[in-house]
C-alpha cells in the first residue's frame, strides 16, 4: 500500500505521514453521538427548546429556592379569582397561641428565640431541669418544621435546606401572582412550577421504564424471529387486553396495604415513585411493537449480516449493531410517549389514583381549569396557562425529539 | 400474494370507508319532548323493589302510584291510590293500626284494577328475603313481624311458610315455587365444629342453611331443610319462612288495606310516599320476570307515566298514561330524563336551551348563577361529615376530637369555598327539621382547639402522629379536604390526604382502615332518628367504632314515646352525647340547587329535592318568547 | 393465506381465554365489590344479592361458570346449551345484560369512531405528506407545530375550549347530545384530532425515511413524474408505521371514549371501560374487555394482512 502511494506521490517526509495519520484518526474519532451533537448544534429551533427544558428542569428542582408564594396557603376570601396582576405577596402563617396569620420569618424568629434562651439556660441548669429543657427545645424545633407544613406540603430535607436559602436571601417576600389565582386564592404560577416537579417526573421516569422494557423486548423479538417472536407478539398482544384500570387500581391497592407501604417508606421509595413505574410498565407495548417492526427490517440487512459473519454474538448484535439503528425510531416514538404518559397521569388524577392533594400536577390544574371556564365567567388564565405549560413542554420535546431524529440518522453523518 | 389482490386492496380499503361512513351518519332523529331535565345519572333499575337513589326514585314516582304522593311544595302526603291522609280517619286509637280505604277507578295500564292485594303482594316481594332489597327497613322496622319475615327468623310454634324446589324457573323468585304452610315444631341446629372461634356473619348464614326444620303440614310431620344432610328423610326446600299472614299487613276487601305497626310511627304516611312502597303488577313480574319485566315493551304502571323508550346513559322517554285515574291533572304529554353525568355538560345543555331542568350545576358557577330568576337553592335534609375511627390512638381521646372539630372553620368553607349558601353544621340533624331543636357541637375557635389539644397531652401537636383524611375522588371534596386541612395545620398536627375512588373509599371505610373519613347522609324521612340511629352501637353504618350505652338507650326509648313532644326532647338528648363525644365531625348540610327554566310552572323548593312530574307544566307562551 | 387465518383464529381463542382468565382474577382481587353503596347494606341483603349473581360461590366455581357463559356453551342457570356468548346480567345497570347493553352502546361508538378516523386519517395523511415533501418550509413548520399542539393538549381541554367557541361564541352547533349530524361534528372533531396529529408525524417520518431509499430515487432517475414516483412508490413505503398504528387505534376508537362520551353526552360503550372498573361491575367490565379484544384482534391480523400487501418483501406466516 504505502509501496503504491510512494510510486505516484513525490517522496515525503515523516512528518506527512503523521499528519495523515492524525487527520485519519481525527475522522475515525467522530463518534455518531458527538456528530449528531455536532449537527444539533446547529439547528436554532432544537437549540431553543432545549434552553426552555433544560430552564424548565431546572426550576422545578430547585423550586423551593424560587421567591414564589406558597402553593397550597388558601385565602379564598380575600384572594380567590385574582386575575394576573403585580401585587406583591408575603408568606403568612398562624403560629403560637393566636389565631391570626403573621410573617413566616418572624414566626420563625421567635421560635429561635426561645430555642436560644433554653439553650442558654440548659448550660446552668440541673439534671432533671436538663430533661425538661431538652424537650421544650425538641418542641420549638418540631414546631418550626410544622410552620413549614403550613405552605409546603411535608418537604423533605433537601427542600427544606432550599427554603431556608430562600428565606435567608428573600425573606417573606414573593413573586406577584402573575399567572392569577384560583378559587382558593392560590398562586396559580407557583402551582405550575410545584406541579412540573410531578409532571415531570413521571413524564421522564415512564417514559424511561417503558424505553428499556419495550425496546429490549421487541429488538429481543425481531431478531430472534420465528416461533419465538410468534410467540412474544402473541404475549404482547394479549397485555394489550388486559384492563389498563384494573391493573392500576390493584397495584395501588396493594401499595396502600398499611404494612407494604410502612415497608416501602422504610426503603425511602414513595408512593408516586411506584405509580410511575406503573405508568411506564404499562405503556412499553406500543414501542416494543414499533421497534420489533424496524428490527425485522434490520436483520436483513447487510451489516447485520457482516456482523454475524464476524462472529459476533446475539446479544452482541442486538445491543451493538441493532439498538443504534432504532435510535431515531425510538426517539420519535419517545416523544410521542411523553405527552401521552403526561395526559395519562392526569386521568388517573382526576378518577383518585395518582397524587393525593396538595401535590399538583399539570394534568390536575387543567382539568381544574376546565370546569371554570362556562360561558359564565371569564377566568381565562386558569384555563390558558396550565394549557399553555404543558403545550410548550410538549412542543420543545417534540422539536428536540424531531431534530435528534434527523441528528442521530446514520445515512446523513459528517454532512 | 396475488397480484389481482394487491391491485384491488386500495379501492377495496376505500369504498369500505365510504360505506362506514355512510352508516355511521345514517342515524335516527328523535322529536324533543316537552319537558327535558337531567337526571344526572344512568338509573340502576326501575324496579321499586330494587332502587335506592333520587335519580331512580324520580322515574319510579313518574311510573308508578303508591299510597300518597308528596305535596310538590310542603312534602306533606296527599292521597294517591289511598282515599284520606286525616289520622282521625285512618288510623285507630292506640295509634299502631292504619287502615287505608283505596280509591276504585285506579287501574294498571293493563286495564286492571288496582287492589289491596297488589299492595300486600308487592310489600311481601320487597320483604322476601330473595330480593334483597336494600330499603326493606320502610316496612320491616315498622311493622308487626315484618322484620322477622325479612331476616327469615322463625322460632318452634310459629306458622311458616315453605317453598319446595320447584319454582317455573330457577332463578326468578316468582312465580313461586310449591308453597306449603305450617306450624314450626322444632329447629335442629346441626354441632358446631368450633364453637371456641367467633363465626363470621357469612359462616353463620352457611350454617342456617343446613338448619332442619321439624314443620306440622296438613296433620303430618315433615322434615325440610335448605341443604338437608344426604342419607336423611329431609326435603329440601328453598326457604323456610314466617307464614306472610302473621305480618301486620292484610287486604281485608279489595279495596281495603291494613297495616299493623310495632309502634306508634307519626312520620308512618312519609314513607308511605317513598318510592319503595309503590305496588307492582303481579301478572307483569310472574310472566316475564326479573329484570325483563321492566323492559319499555313489558312494563305494567299505574303511575301518571309510562315508558316509551329507553337508551342507557342517554335517556329515558316518558309519555302520559291514558288510563291514569287523574290523568286531566297532568299537564305534559311527553318528558325526556336525560343521563347527563358531567355537570358542566349539563349545564351546558340547560344554557343552550335544550334542557328545562337541571338540578346541581357546578360548584364554580354558582356566584354567577345566584340572584338569577332561575336559580333555586334550598337546603335540604342531608349532611356532609367526616367519620373518626375512635378505635386508633389518638382518636380514642374524645379531646382530640373536640380540637379537631374546634379548629375547623366551617363558617369560612361554606361561604369562601362552597358558596352556595350551605350552612355549617355543627350537629348532626339538618336545621330543615323545624319542629326539633339540634344539640350542637361548639364552634370554631381556634385558641380554645390548642388548649384542648395541650390538655390531652399533646400541646402544639407535639407527639401527635400524623393524621390521615381519607375522601373519594371529587373536587368538592378535595376542596373541602384541602381547606380542613389548613385548618389542622395551623393547629399544629400533621395532615396528609388521600384520595381514594369510590368503591376503594367505601371498602376502606368499612375496614376501619382510616383516621378520618368523609361521609355524607340523606335523610330517609323528615325525621331526627334517620340521622340519629346510625350511630347505635355496633350499627350497620355506624363504622366510626363509637358506642354508648346511654345513647343506644336514648334512640331505643326514641322509638317508644308515643308523645311527640317528648320524643323531640329524648333525640334531642341522644344528640348531646354523640355532640359531646364527637365520634363523627359535622361540617356542613348541603344544599339542593335547581336551575328550571321560568316557563315551567309547578316547581317548588323543598327540603327532600322532590320535584313530582305529575305537577310540573310548561307555560308555551313565555317559552316561545323566552327562545326568541 | 388460508393457513394463516386458521393460526390466528387459534391464537385468537388463545388470546380471548387468556385475557378473560387474567381479567377475571384480576378484578376480583381488587378491593371492594360490586353491592356497596354509601348505605351500608346488612349482611342477610348482601349475602342475598350474592347469593342471586353467584358471588357467593368459590371463585373457581364462579369462573367456570362465567367462562362456560361466555364460551357458549351454559345458560344462566348453569345447565349445558349452544348458542351465542351470554356475558351474564349487569350487576350496576340492573334492568339489563351485559349483551344488552353492549349492543346498545356500541354502534354509537362505533359510528363516531368512523367519522373520527376518517377525518383524522384523511386529514393527517394529506399534512404529513405535504410537511414531507415541502421540508423545513413554513408549510412543514406550520403543519407539525399544529400536530405536536393536537397531540400536547389533553382531549378534554380542547373538547372544553371547541364548545365555547363553537356553541357559545359563535353558535353552530348543539352543545351535547346524539340526534342529527350536526350532534356529531364536534365529538368527530376532537376525538379525531389527536388521531390526525398522530398520523400526520408517521407519515412525515415515515415518507423522509421512504424518500432516501433507493428504489425512489431508481424510480425518479427512470423519468417518472415525482406525483407519480410519490403516490405510487414512497408512499406504499411509508404508510407502513401508519399502518401498525391504526391497528390498536382504530380498536381504541370505534370501542368508545370516556372524556368525549362525557363532555358530549353520548350514549356509547367508551365510559363502561373506566366506569364498571370503578364500579366493580365485573360481568360489564368483562363484557367491555372481550368486545376490545376482538376487534383489537380483528384489526391486527387486518394490519398483518396490510403489511404483506404493502411491502412485498413481508411473508404472512
Amino acid at each position: 500500500m504505502t509501496e503504491t502511494i510512494g510510486k505516484t506521490d513525490p517522496p515525503r517526509g515523516r512528518e506527512t505521514w503523521e499528519q495523515l495519520l492524525g487527520e485519519a484518526t481525527q475522522v475515525q474519532g467522530v463518534s455518531l453521538g458527538r456528530d449528531a451533537w455536532r449537527r444539533l448544534r446547529r439547528n436554532r429551533t432544537a437549540m431553543v427548546a432545549m434552553g426552555f427544558l433544560i430552564v424548565l428542569a431546572s426550576c422545578s428542582f430547585l423550586v423551593p429556592l424560587l421567591p414564589l408564594q406558597s402553593p397550597q396557603a388558601q385565602y379564598p376570601e380575600e384572594r380567590a379569582f385574582l386575575a394576573p396582576n403585580f401585587e406583591t405577596f408575603r408568606l403568612l402563617v398562624v403560629d403560637g397561641d393566636r389565631a391570626d396569620e403573621i410573617p413566616l420569618t418572624e414566626a420563625l424568629a421567635k421560635r429561635n428565640q426561645k430555642i436560644a434562651k433554653y439553650q442558654k439556660e440548659f448550660s446552668g441548669a440541673s439534671d432533671s431541669e436538663r430533661i425538661v429543657l431538652h424537650e421544650k427545645i425538641e418542641a420549638e424545633g418540631e414546631g418550626k418544621r410544622k410552620i413549614l407544613n403550613q405552605l409546603w406540603a411535608t418537604p423533605n430535607g433537601w427542600d427544606r435546606l432550599l427554603i431556608s436559602v430562600r428565606l435567608w436571601i428573600f425573606g417573606d417576600w414573593c413573586v406577584p401572582s402573575l399567572c392569577g389565582t384560583d378559587d382558593f386564592g392560590r398562586d396559580l404560577l407557583s402551582r405550575l412550577l410545584w406541579g412540573s416537579r410531578v409532571s415531570l417526573l413521571v413524564g421522564i421516569v415512564a417514559t424511561l421504564v417503558s424505553l428499556v422494557i419495550g425496546v429490549i423486548y421487541g429488538a429481543t423479538a425481531g431478531y430472534l424471529g420465528g416461533r419465538i417472536d410468534n410467540l412474544m407478539m402473541r404475549i404482547v398482544d394479549i397485555l394489550y387486553c388486559i384492563p389498563f384500570i384494573f391493573v392500576v387500581i390493584f397495584i395501588i391497592s396493594i401499595l396502600d396495604e398499611e404494612h407494604i407501604k410502612r415497608w416501602l417508606l422504610e426503603w425511602g421509595i414513595d408512593k408516586t415513585v411506584i405509580f410511575y413505574f406503573v405508568i411506564g410498565a404499562i405503556y412499553w407495548l406500543t414501542m416494543s411493537r414499533v421497534v420489533r417492526g424496524q428490527v425485522c427490517s434490520l436483520r436483513n440487512e447487510q451489516f447485520i449480516d457482516a456482523a454475524r459473519t464476524a462472529g459476533a454474538s446475539t446479544g452482541r448484535i442486538i445491543f451493538r449493531h441493532l439498538i443504534p439503528n432504532l435510535l431515531s425510531i425510538v426517539v420519535v416514538y419517545l416523544t410521542l410517549t411523553i405527552p401521552s404518559v403526561m395526559l395519562f397521569e392526569a386521568f388517573l388524577s382526576f378518577l383518585g389514583l395518582g397524587v393525593d392533594p396538595p401535590q399538583v400536577s399539570w394534568g390536575i390544574l387543567a382539568s381544574e381549569g376546565m370546569r371554570v371556564i362556562t360561558p359564565l365567567q371569564n377566568l381565562w388564565w386558569l384555563v390558558v396557562y396550565p394549557g399553555l405549560a404543558l403545550g410548550l413542554t410538549l412542543l420543545s420535546l417534540n422539536r428536540l425529539g424531531d431534530s435528534l431524529r434527523d441528528a442521530l440518522d446514520p445515512r446523513l453523518k459528517n454532512r | 400474494m396475488p397480484q389481482t389482490i394487491r391491485k384491488l386492496f386500495l379501492p377495496t380499503a376505500i369504498s369500505l370507508l365510504v360505506v362506514a361512513v355512510l352508516w355511521a351518519t345514517s342515524l335516527g332523529t328523535l322529536p324533543s319532548a316537552e319537558f327535558t331535565f337531567n337526571n344526572g345519572t344512568e338509573v340502576k333499575s326501575l324496579d321499586p323493589a330494587q332502587v335506592t337513589g333520587s335519580p331512580e326514585g324520580r322515574i319510579v314516582h313518574a311510573l308508578f302510584d303508591g299510597l300518597y304522593r308528596p305535596d310538590p311544595k310542603t312534602l306533606e302526603p296527599q292521597p294517591a291510590l289511598a282515599l284520606s291522609a286525616n289520622p282521625d280517619e285512618i288510623l285507630s286509637s292506640d295509634g299502631k293500626t292504619y287502615t287505608f280505604s283505596l280509591r276504585r277507578d285506579a287501574q294498571w295500564s293493563d286495564g286492571t284494577a288496582v287492589t289491596a292485594e297488589d299492595f300486600r303482594w308487592s310489600w311481601q316481594r320487597l320483604l322476601h328475603p330473595e330480593t334483597a332489597s336494600q330499603y326493606h327497613f320502610v316496612l320491616s322496622a315498622y311493622v308487626v313481624n315484618a322484620d322477622k319475615y325479612n331476616a327469615g327468623i322463625v322460632d318452634p310454634g310459629d306458622r311458616v311458610e315453605i317453598e319446595l324446589p320447584d319454582r317455573p324457573r330457577d332463578l326468578q323468585l316468582y312465580p313461586r315455587g310449591t308453597m306449603l304452610s305450617g306450624k314450626l315444631l322444632e329447629i335442629q341446629r346441626p354441632p358446631l365444629a368450633d364453637l371456641l372461634r367467633e363465626l363470621s356473619d357469612d359462616e353463620k348464614a352457611e350454617q342456617k342453611r343446613k338448619w332442619i326444620y321439624t314443620v306440622q303440614v296438613d296433620g303430618q310431620q315433615r322434615k325440610f331443610s335448605q341443604q338437608p344432610p344426604a342419607g336423611q328423610d329431609v326435603e329440601r326446600c328453598l326457604h323456610v319462612l314466617l307464614n306472610f299472614n302473621q305480618v301486620g299487613i292484610r287486604a281485608i276487601d279489595p279495596y281495603t288495606l291494613q297495616v299493623e305497626l310495632k309502634n306508634q310511627t307519626p312520620y308512618f304516611l312519609y314513607l308511605m310516599q317513598f318510592y319503595v312502597t309503590v305496588p307492582v303488577n303481579r301478572e307483569c313480574v310472574e310472566k316475564f320476570g326479573y329484570p325483563d319485566w321492566i323492559r319499555p315493551e313489558n312494563i305494567v304502571v299505574n303511575g301518571p307515566f309510562q315508558i316509551e323508550f329507553r337508551r342507557l346513559r342517554d335517556r329515558i322517554r316518558l309519555k302520559k298514561n291514558p288510563l291514569y285515574w287523574n290523568k286531566d291533572a297532568i299537564a305534559l304529554n311527553t318528558v325526556d330524563a336525560l343521563a347527563v353525568e358531567s355537570s358542566t355538560t349539563g349545564l351546558n345543555m340547560y344554557l343552550e336551551g335544550d334542557v328545562d331542568w337541571m338540578p346541581s350545576p357546578p360548584s364554580e358557577v354558582i356566584p354567577q348563577l345566584e340572584g338569577r330568576e332561575d336559580y333555586h337553592a334550598m337546603s335540604s335534609l342531608s349532611i356532609y361529615f367526616y367519620r373518626v375511627n375512635v378505635t386508633r390512638e389518638p382518636f380514642d381521646n374524645p379531646l382530640v376530637r373536640m380540637a379537631l372539630s374546634r379548629a375547623i372553620d366551617r363558617e369560612r368553607i361554606c361561604r369562601a369555598i362552597l358558596r352556595a349558601g350551605q350552612e355549617p353544621a355543627y350537629s348532626l340533624v339538618p336545621p330543615v327539621l323545624t319542629n326539633y331543636v339540634a344539640a350542637e357541637a361548639p364552634a370554631y375557635d381556634l385558641e380554645a382547639a390548642r388548649r384542648l389539644l395541650a390538655q390531652a397531652g399533646y400541646p402544639g401537636g407535639r407527639g401527635l402522629r400524623s393524621i390521615e383524611i381519607l375522601f373519594n375522588t371529587r373536587s368538592d371534596h378535595r376542596k373541602v379536604a384541602e381547606a380542613i386541612q389548613q385548618d389542622w395545620q395551623r393547629l399544629g398536627v400533621d395532615v396528609r390526604l388521600r384520595n381514594l375512588e369510590w368503591q376503594t373509599h367505601l371498602a376502606t371505610t368499612r375496614k376501619m382502615e382510616y383516621d378520618v373519613a368523609r361521609a355524607g347522609w340523606i335523610g330517609d324521612y323528615p325525621d331526627p332518628n334517620t340521622f340519629l340511629d346510625l350511630f347505635v352501637t355496633d350499627g350497620v353504618q355506624n363504622e366510626t367504632g363509637w358506642g354508648n350505652p346511654d345513647f343506644d338507650r336514648l334512640i331505643d326509648r326514641a322509638t317508644r314515646e308515643p308523645d311527640a313532644a317528648k320524643r323531640m326532647q329524648i333525640l334531642h338528648e341522644a344528640e348531646e352525647i354523640i355532640m359531646g363525644e364527637l365520634p363523627v365531625l359535622p361540617i356542613y348540610f348541603y344544599v339542593s340547587i335547581n336551575l328550571v327554566k321560568p316557563y315551567v310552572n309547578g316547581f317548588f323548593s323543598n327540603s327532600q329535592d322532590l320535584h313530582p312530574l305529575p305537577s310540573i307544566s310548561i307555560d308555551p307562551l313565555q317559552k316561545k318568547k323566552l327562545v326568541k | 393465506m388460508i393457513r394463516f387465518l386458521i393460526r390466528r383464529l387459534l391464537w385468537f381463542l388463545l388470546t380471548l381465554w387468556t385475557v378473560f382468565t387474567v381479567s377475571f382474577f384480576l378484578m376480583r382481587a381488587v378491593p371492594g365489590g360490586p353491592f356497596e353503596g354509601e348505605r351500608n347494606t346488612e349482611t342477610a341483603v348482601k349475602q342475598a344479592e350474592e347469593r342471586r349473581y353467584r358471588i357467593n360461590q368459590p371463585l373457581y366455581q364462579q369462573y367456570a361458570y362465567h367462562l362456560g357463559m361466555a364460551a357458549g356453551v351454559l345458560s344462566e342457570e348453569g345447565k349445558f346449551r349452544l348458542g351465542f356468548p351470554d356475558l351474564g346480567p349487569s350487576y350496576r345497570i340492573r334492568d339489563y345484560s351485559v349483551n344488552q347493553i353492549i349492543a346498545q352502546g356500541l354502534p354509537v361508538s362505533a359510528s363516531l369512531g368512523i367519522l373520527a378516523l376518517t377525518f383524522g386519517l384523511v386529514v393527517g395523511l394529506v399534512a404529513g405528506i405535504i410537511a414531507s415533501l415541502r421540508r423545513q418550509s413554513w408549510a412543514d413548520t406550520s403543519v407539525m407545530l399544529l400536530a405536536t399542539t393536537g397531540m400536547a393538549v389533553p382531549n378534554f381541554w380542547m373538547a372544553g375550549i371547541c364548545i365555547i367557541l363553537f356553541v357559545f361564541m359563535l353558535p353552530l352547533f348543539p352543545a351535547a347530545g346524539w340526534g342529527s349530524l350536526s350532534h356529531l361534528v364536534l365529538p368527530a372533531f376532537c376525538l379525531g384530532a389527536p388521531y390526525a396529529a398522530y398520523i400526520a408525524r408517521l407519515t412525515r417520518t415515515g415518507m423522509l425515511e421512504v424518500l432516501h431509499q433507493d428504489y425512489i430515487r431508481t424510480a425518479y432517475a427512470k423519468g417518472l413524474p415525482a406525483r407519480r414516483v410519490i403516490m405510487r412508490h414512497a408512499l406504499k413505503g411509508a404508510l407502513l408505521p401508519v399502518v401498525s398504528f391504526l391497528g390498536p387505534a382504530v380498536a381504541g376508537i370505534l370501542t368508545g371514549s370516556l372524556v368525549i362520551e362525557k363532555v358530549f353526552h353520548l350514549s356509547g360503550t367508551g365510559a363502561y371501560f373506566v366506569e364498571a372498573a370503578l364500579q366493580r361491575d365485573y360481568t360489564l367490565a368483562m363484557g367491555v374487555v372481550l368486545v376490545y379484544t376482538v376487534v383489537l384482534y380483528t384489526m391486527n391480523v387486518i394490519v398483518d394482512i396490510c403489511y404483506a400487501v404493502l411491502d412485498p418483501r413481508i411473508k404472512l406466516q
